[in-house]
This record gives structure tokens, sequence and C-alpha cells, in this order.
């Protein structure tokens, strides 16, 4: 693998584009939002240096606690489903069929539907008066009552989780469908001719072949959960009782009344948590990528 | 092959850079941020238009959406960033402090005063004092003002022989229940009272109405009161309208917000809805179902007295960054002229801030109820005039809206509300 001096240096050369665009718009930012944090960055308030300040206030804040436990809840919850039922619409999708390509492009209609629009969409789902979920139980004759869906903070929590599901579910079947076309088609061959059953060849060839893919749908898919902002901001507007605040609607509130040093600490504490979970996965996937 | 790139990735950054430049016509325009439905804002075009042929002042519109979070979001973002547009800006009055404290508004005084253009005088003198006025400086204009409102149905105060919209919330609670009774036999899903209990700032705004003249929120010294036993029992009468009386319906504090409040009263499903008085015009729209069978009253309170309406509405400020300044004011004077407000108050509805507007005969044989709500905007309660205000106001909302919700009682919603409140105002408060 020895490598010439200039070859290095064309290297380099080549990544050097991509660097500085990284830089500029990644590095850059969350820099600056970590300085941001350090000051109080008050709009009506002189700015000054303040230290951890912001940090402090951020344990002792009840609002700020509840919505980090709705937001590690809520990616606790909608990751896994999502992943499973992912697979499950990917292995369909899979299987050769006459409708397959207009069921890929079917499939993949929730996902290309802005976030802000399907909360709309889960809006007239739920909504008490009119919605559709409370027509469809009267019909079935489920209820006398309609049901108040997003009226206490576990049915708002599971309704969410429900949307969330609904909307990224085909973002995962597409990654995954991506990795079983990668698997050799030889292997599933050999595998019914040693008579492996479907069960056998689905853990012995699939999920192996497929942990790379799986590995990268999960990392995806948890950044983005804990990063979630426009289904609460729609549907729930962070309610009951502040029950289903997310992260980033706290800290937007904050912004949105002017404090910039506040809103940042509390993006600096989500930025955290997505790099440590996806450093926390990366070593988890790799110790299992050296497994025989 | 490499040059040719590097040509044209110069030329295209050199575009880059030169595109806002170009595109920035010389000369007297300036910029006015609104936002509104599609109908309001070709509205506000026309009434541009007459401007610019006037004064040869050209304004561009920057259309903004409705919602005022989001309204709020674009000028924060642009006025932190010191940016020259919008030059003229609409404000809710319950951000405005928040802009004007950051030192982002250019104080009037001068061309609204008696040098000026003069119209200051003919605003509501108290609501100019409390809410347009920031470090003794004026700094806006309200040109659309608001307070709520008892909406409630003449045809079933009829039919079950009631005198008239009550007075006060028990009278409002015996009512209800009374013709609540009565409709459900034909019409399960009628509800006799309506209001906005949805975790946001619409909620603080019906609190402080149920709180009346005996509670509500104030910071001085900073110092929060907001634990008192006033609010507390103004809390539990908002809970038990929906858990105990089951008057209110149950998606209150999920659903309810303004329009939802106004689609439920107009589709004939209850007898009281407290709202804006926007909903006016659209009551009585052709193919509203409660047309000609809708009334105002003041809010209800809890002893005998006046009951308190929640000042609401949009105010008008000039940025500090404007590079157009003196055109800014004139098109601040031209917003305030009593021709404009004659013409926002019969196109789009808004009640005028002048008060000579409300005595205008054409104004009052379109709008009649305009005539009653000159007293309750004279009397209308701001919220509390501080800079963090929307903190304060995120906090409040959480807590109430867990004790609609019946999560955490009202003594506990309120005193958990004090504690964090109060944190933020010895955060804040130099």
């Amino acid at each position: 693998m020895d490598r010439s001096p200039g070859e290095l240096l064309r290297g380099y050369a080549f990544l050097l584009p991509l660097a500085l665009f990284l830089a500029a718009f990644v590095l850059v930012p969350i820099g600056g939002t970590f300085v941001g944090s350090l000051m109080r960055d008050v709009t009506f308030l002189p700015e000054r240096f303040a230290g951890a300040e912001n940090y402090r206030a951020l344990l002792s804040d009840p609002g700020f606690a509840q919505a980090l436990r709705f937001t590690v809840l809520f990616t606790a919850a909608s990751v896994p489903l999502e992943l499973l039922l992912g697979l499950a619409v990917a292995l369909l999708l899979a299987h050769p069929s006459r409708a397959r390509g207009a069921l890929r492009a079917c499939v993949l209609i929730p996902w290309a539907i802005p976030a802000a629009v399907s909360g709309k969409v889960f809006q007239l789902v739920y909504n008490y008066n009119y919605g559709l979920a409370n027509y469809l139980m009267n019909a079935m004759g489920v209820v006398d009552r309609p049901v108040n869906w997003l009226g206490t903070s576990t049915g708002a929590f599971l309704s969410l989780v429900l949307a969330d599901a609904w909307k990224t579910t085909p973002f995962v079947a597409i990654i995954l469908l991506a990795g079983l076309s990668g698997i050799p088609g030889h292997l599933y061959l050999q595998a019914q001719i040693d008579r492996a059953g479907y069960l056998r060849r689905f853990t012995r060839i699939t999920l192996p072949l497929l942990s790379t893919v799986l590995l990268i749908a999960l990392l995806f898919r948890t950044i983005d959960a804990l990063r979630v902002f426009d289904l609460m901001f729609v549907l729930t507007g962070g309610g009951p009782g502040g029950s289903t605040t997310s992260l980033s609607l706290y800290g937007y509130n904050y912004f949105l009344g002017g404090d910039f040093g506040y809103g940042s600490a509390v993006s600096v504490v989500l930025f955290l948590i997505a790099l440590g979970l996806s450093l926390l996965y990366l070593r988890v996937g790799r110790f299992a990528r050296e497994l025989p | 092959m490499k040059i040719r790139i590097a040509i044209l990735a110069l030329l295209s950054a050199c575009l880059l850079f030169a595109l806002p430049g170009s595109a920035r016509a010389q000369g007297r325009t300036i910029t006015f941020a609104v936002g509104g439905a599609p109908s309001e804002l070709d509205f506000w075009e026309r009434l541009l238009r007459d401007f610019t042929a006037q004064t040869q002042i050209r304004v561009e519109l920057l259309r903004q959406p409705t919602d005022t979070s989001l309204r709020r979001q674009s000028l924060v973002v642009a006025l932190n960033a010191r940016k020259s547009d919008p030059d003229v800006f609409l404000m809710d009055v319950a951000w405005l402090a928040q802009i004007a404290a950051s030192g982002w508004l250019a104080p009037l005084d001068a061309p609204l005063g008696k040098g000026g253009c003069g119209e200051r005088g003919a605003f509501f003198p108290r609501i100019v004092a409390v809410a347009d006025t920031y470090g003794g400086r004026l700094v806006a204009l309200p040109v659309y003002v608001d307070g709520g409102l008892l909406y409630y149905r003449t045809d079933l105060l009829r039919k079950y022989r009631l005198r008239g919209p009550p007075r006060t919330w028990d009278e409002l609670l015996r009512d209800s229940e009374t013709v609540q009774k009565g409709e459900r036999r034909n019409h399960p899903r009628f509800f006799a009272f309506v209001w906005q209990g949805a975790q946001y700032e619409g909620l603080v705004c019906n609190f402080l109405e149920f709180a009346g003249a005996g509670g509500g929120f104030s910071v001085a010294d900073g110092k929060v009161s907001i634990d008192t036993p006033g609010n507390r029992k103004a809390l539990r009468v908002m809970r038990d309208l929906l858990h105990k009386y089951r008057v209110s319906p149950p998606n209150t504090y999920t659903e309810m917000r303004e329009e939802e409040t106004r689609l439920f009263f107009q589709e004939g499903n209850a007898l009281f809805e407290r709202n804006w008085p926007y909903a006016w015009a659209l009551h009585e729209a052709p193919g509203s179902r409660v047309r000609g069978a809708t009334a105002v009253a003041p809010m209800p309170s809890f002893a005998r007295g006046r009951g308190v309406s929640t000042l609401g509405g949009w105010h008008a400020g000039v940025s500090r960054f404007s590079d157009a300044k003196e055109e800014s004011f004139r098109f601040l004077c031209f917003l305030g002229s009593y021709a404009v407000q004659k013409k926002l108050a019969l196109h789009l509805g808004w009640n005028p801030g002048r008060r000579d507007v409300y005595e205008d005969p054409e104004v009052l044989t379109r709008m009649p109820h305009l005539r009653s709500l000159r007293a309750i905007f004279e009397n209308a309660r701001p919220r509390p005039v501080v800079p963090y205000y929307s903190q304060l106001s995120e906090i409040l909302q959480r807590h109430l809206n867990a004790a609609l919700a019946d999560r955490s009682s009202p003594e506990e919603a309120l005193q958990a509300a004090q504690r964090e409140m109060q944190a933020i105002a010895s955060r804040y408060g130099r």
C-alpha cells in the first residue's frame, strides 16, 4: 500500500473541495453554535461571555428535561418500528412481480411528501370532530363516541410515532431494498439446494449480508428522529401539557424568543446525543463485522 | 480544460455576488412585510399602488405567511442580521416588546408627532401608551386592534327563553347546561361553549379573560406573580367546563385554536364562542349556518363587574436598519391615516387603531358591531409588556394545558408555572 508523495498529494487535492464544503457548511456552523452556547446572546440584553451559564440553566429547567425525555423515548420507539416495517416492506418489494415498479413508486410517496404536509394530513386523520380515524371507528361500530386521540400524553405519543412511521418507513425500505439487490442470487440458490428453509435463508444469508445497510438505515433514522420538529409543530404544538415537545421544538421557541445562546445550548446537547449514538453504532457495527 | 473550469467558476462567483446589488433598484423603494391570506395580500398590493401614486415612493410587498410565529421568525432573522429590508413591518402585540427591547425599531415620536404627520393623537391613547411606547419612546402604531369577545346565538337564547348574554361565568355555565341538555336531544355533537385551549399563545389570552379583574399575571421588579387565588379559581373553572360539566368539547385542549373554534360555532354546534372580532364577518357571510343569528357581548366576569378582554392586534413599526427611513415614516403615516384605516376596516374587517373611524357612518352601517367594540378595546388588558414575554408564555401555556388535560391539578400547574416563570424573570431581568 505504499504510495508516492506525488500520488498522496494529488489525492488530498481531490479531497480538498469536499473538505472545504464540509468545513464551510458543517464545521463552521457547529463551531459557531457551540461558541454561541457559551455566550449570553439575547437580542434584548447586552451580549457577554457566559461560560457554562446556559448549560447550568438547562440542568434546572423542567421544560428541557421533559423535552429531552420525550425526544429520547420518541427515538427509541419510532426507529425500531420503522426498521422492522421497512425490512418487511423491502422483502416484499424484492419479490419479483409484475407490479413491482408501480409498487415501489407507491411506497415512496409518503417519503416524498414534506413532513409539515404529512403533519397536516395526520391532523385530518386524528381530528376529533371530522377525523378519518374517528369516522372509521364509528363506522365499524367500535366506539359510539369520538376518541380524542391527541388528548393524553400516551395517545399523543403513539399518534406521533405512528405518523412518523408512516412517513419514514419508505426511506428505510428503499435503502434496505438496495442492500437486498446487492446480495448475489446464487447464494440463495445454493442454500435452496442444501434444503435451507425460508427462515434459515433469511437468518443465515439475508440478515448478515444486510447488516451494513441496516446499520446505515439505523444511523440515518436515529439522527433524523432525534431532530424531529415538523410533526409536533403541526400536530400537537408540543401538547398536551408540553408532553410532546421535542428538543428541536424547545430550542426553536427560544430562538424565536430572541435567546440565541440558550437555543444554541439546546442544539449542542442534541448534537452531542446524536454524535454519541452515531459513534456507538459505528463501533458496535465494526465489532459485528469482525465476527466470523 | 482546467483553465476553462476556473474561468467558469470565477464568473459564476461574480454573478452570485453581483445579483443582489443589481436587483436592488436605485431610488426610493421601501419593503413592507405583511402576512395574511392571498386575498388579503392582493388588497395590500392595491393599497400600495395608491401610495405610490400619491407619493412616487415605490413599495415592495414582502409576503409573509398568516401564522404569527412564522411571521415573527422571518422578522427576528432579518433584524438580528441587521438587514435593511424590510423597512416597515407589522408586529403582533404579544412580541412587540421583544423587538422594541432589542433596539430594532426606529423612534417615531418626531415623524408621527406635531412636527410630522401628527397622526399619533387619533389612536387609542391607552393602547399607544401600554403597547407602542418602549423606554419612553413611541416605536409603533396600532393599525389593527383586537380583543376577546363572547359570541352567542340569539336564536338559541330565544328558544330557551334566556334573557340575554351571560354577564358572569356562573350565568354562562347555567345557560350552557340548560341549552346543551335541550339541544343534545336531536343534536348529539352539540357543545355549549367553545374557546381556545390548545397549547399555544391563544390559551394564555383565554386564561387572562377567565381570570378577569381578580387575576392575571404581572411582572414587576423582576417578580412574577401567577399563582394567585383568582388564577387558581379561573383555571379550575376552565378545567371543569371540560371534565365536570362537559359543556366544552373534549378536544378543547388539543385542537381548539381560533379557526377550529370559529368553524365549530359556525356549523351551528355551539351556543357561546370566545373569539377575536375577525370571526364576526365570517359568521355573517353567505353559507354560514349562524348567519343572522349571532351577536357579540363583552366577556363575562366572576363577580358582577366588567369582564376582561385580552388585547391583541398588529402594530406597524419602522426598522432601525432601514435605508429609507423618511420614506418609511411617510408610509407609516399613510397606514395610520383615516382613509386607509377605514379601507382596512371595510375590506379586511380590521378593527381600526384610530378611534375616529368607529364613528364613521359608512363603517358603522357595514360593521354595526364596531360600535360596542370601541369600549371593549378602550379597556382591553395587555399581556405583560416585557421582552421575555414569550418565554414566560411558553411555560404558562405548558402548565395551563396540562391542567386542562387533567394531567395536573390547577394548584400544581400554577405552582410549577410560578417557579419556572420566576426563574426566567430572574435570568433575563437586569
